[in-house]
């Protein structure tokens, strides 16, 4: 795991949340450093927005949790809270209009009235909404509504904010719209960030670093790049859509590994389909975020992922059920401990 | 048939001349039905938004009797106001039996409930994703409500309406601490019982075609407001 130095923006050490009985978030620690964005990636129910919440102050939670230099204890949280600003998948816009909606996020920040009304419409114009000041909250859709929320948290000028999955319920061009914004934004006001999401594309496009979330518990921390092309684990491999391969599907497709390592992570686009290579059989075709990729399984019992074309795909050759053979850029196996 | 053209022409005439105290009966029913409906609100508005918004111990107890609350027979919270009101009861001391404070009392008692239940109902349906956003904007306790109150408004003055409706109706707990007495605490649903009781049809029906106009007058000025609330 990295360790951030510096003066954290965000500080998380030993953090725990306990839900039925049991641990459903256990962070030994996390910091994220002043003008960072780092990534929570996981799956659904990995925890990322039960850490998101609990790192804003807004779920009770075991441990200390600092922000901009102060340890949260009972009766500072609110105070904390106007230092951040959160985005939440549900843009939760109140029932008044855009602009009233920026205004009381500004009043309990402690903006002057005088200046409460300019500021709303600054940052509705830079987020492109300005339009939209003037109608309810309720009545912009979804892609809207996220841009006001964004313009209610940036307008508030955090130092540091937090967006828990702020782009998983719009479509998928407002969602590359809204990123690219972001990103911007993000850059241009040096605010800390700390974002939930499960798109690999958009934390190696907005993140610093990446904690890759499973179970509640860090799995890996590191930086963006590294950590996504990288795991270090089987659970951290599968999430990042590796395919896993033990030691017999190591052997037929002739990797060895230094150590002793004997488990290999392959990424879909280090396999390729080659007539010269591994015999296997077609299991199934799946495609995602305008990628395709086919799933071959060796005679070791492993499957192994191949990126192809959408397209390909449909090839009567790549039925399933039909014998292929594929092969794997030995160069980026990436080994996996014991 | 002739009865009931006959009591139609009776409540005409008592509604074109307002014989029969019938025009003092129905500002007394609208005066007691409304200090009683605010007393509800005063009280049951703080309490369902406490029940619906804090975290603490007996808080679902509170909502399960709010609740059972809302199906109380009119006659049982009568009967216990008439207990406590009594002459020889805990508060009899105060003389408040048979006057309209104790009928008041007794409708307050009908209404809270569905005051309470309706407006617990209405902050619990909202999102809970704006509760976190409200705090997460960095809302204090005073703002947090203000700010969700708001947001429950429409649900909030159902809850009202719910309250008057509760009671503007009720006989059984007017007639058993109010008395029915003349000029005092007869009210429209009494008055109607007694003339029903007297064979009175014409009368009674000029007292309950009122009492419908009074409820859809008071509905029309509430729907009036909630339209406003929504446009707002």
């Amino acid at each position: 795991m990295t360790s951030i130095t510096a003066t954290p923006a965000l500080e998380l050490r030993g953090v725990r949340v306990r839900r039925g009985g049991r641990d459903v978030l256990d962070v030994p620690h996390l910091s994220v450093a002043s003008g960072e964005t780092v990534a929570i990636l996981g799956p659904n129910g990995a925890g990322k927005s039960t850490l998101m919440l609990a790192a804003a102050l807004l779920l009770p939670a075991d441990g200390a949790i600092t922000i901009l230099g102060e340890t949260a204890r009972r009766g500072a949280h609110v105070r904390l809270r106007r230092q951040t600003a959160t985005v939440f998948q549900d843009a939760a816009l109140l029932d008044m209009t855009v602009r009233r909606n920026i205004e009381v996020a500004l009043a309990m920040h402690g903006v002057p009235r005088a200046t409460r009304r300019a500021r709303a419409g600054e940052w509705l114009g830079r987020l492109g909404v300005a339009h939209l000041a003037e109608q309810r909250g309720h009545a912009v859709s979804g892609g809207e509504a996220q841009r006001v929320s964004l313009a209610r948290a940036f307008a508030v000028r955090p130092r540091l904010l937090f967006l828990d999955e702020p782009f998983s319920g719009v479509d998928h061009a407002t969602r590359a719209a809204l990123t690219g914004d972001l990103r911007a934004l993000l850059a241009a006001e040096g605010t800390a960030a700390l974002i939930a999401t499960h798109d690999h594309s958009e934390a190696l496009l907005l993140a610093d670093r990446v904690v890759l979330l499973d179970a509640g518990r860090p799995l890996q921390i590191g930086p963006a790049a590294e950590v996504l092309a990288r795991p270090e684990s089987e659970a951290a491999a599968r999430f990042l859509g590796f395919s896993v391969l033990g030691p017999g599907g190591c052997a037929l497709l002739g990797l060895q590994g230094a150590d002793g390592a004997t488990r290999a992570a392959v990424a879909p686009d280090a396999a390729r389909l080659d007539v010269a290579g591994t015999p296997g059989v077609v299991r199934r075709a799946e495609a995602g975020g305008g990628a395709g990729r086919l799933i071959v399984e060796l005679a070791s019992g492993d499957t192994l992922a191949v990126a192809l074309a959408v397209e390909a795909l449909r090839a009567p050759s790549l039925a399933v059920g039909q014998e292929t053979r594929v092969a794997v850029d030995a160069r980026r196996v990436v080994w996996l401990a014991r | 048939m002739d009865l009931l053209l006959e009591a139609l022409r009776e409540a005409v005439r008592l509604l074109r001349t307002g014989d029969g105290d019938v025009y003092s009966i129905t500002l007394r029913t609208a005066l007691i039905t409304g200090a009683s409906t605010l007393v509800a609100a005063l009280v049951g508005l703080p309490v369902g938004l406490g029940i619906a918004l804090g975290r603490f111990p007996g808080q679902r107890v509170l909502l399960a009797i709010a609740n059972a609350g809302t199906g109380m027979p009119p006659v049982v919270a009568g009967l216990f106001v008439a207990i406590l009101l009594w002459r020889s009861g805990p508060l009899g001391a105060l003389g408040l039996i048979y006057t309209p404070w104790a009928m008041v009392i007794a409708q307050a008692l009908i209404a809270t409930p569905l005051v309470v239940s309706f407006a617990a109902a209405g902050v619990m349906a909202l999102p809970p994703s704006l509760h976190l956003q409200v705090r997460a904007m960095g809302a204090g306790a005073a703002s947090y409500v203000w700010l969700i109150a708001r947001e429950a408004r429409l649900a909030l003055l159902v809850a009202v309406m719910a309250g008057f409706g509760g009671v503007v109706s009720e006989v059984g707990a007017a007639m058993m601490v109010g008395g029915n007495l003349s000029g005092e605490t007869r009210v429209l649903t009494t008055a109607a019982v007694l003339e029903v009781n007297r064979g009175n049809f014409g009368t009674a029906l000029a007292l309950g075609l009122i009492l419908l106009m009074l409820v859809v007058l008071v509905s029309a000025a509430l729907t009036t407001a909630q339209a406003r609330v929504r446009r707002r």
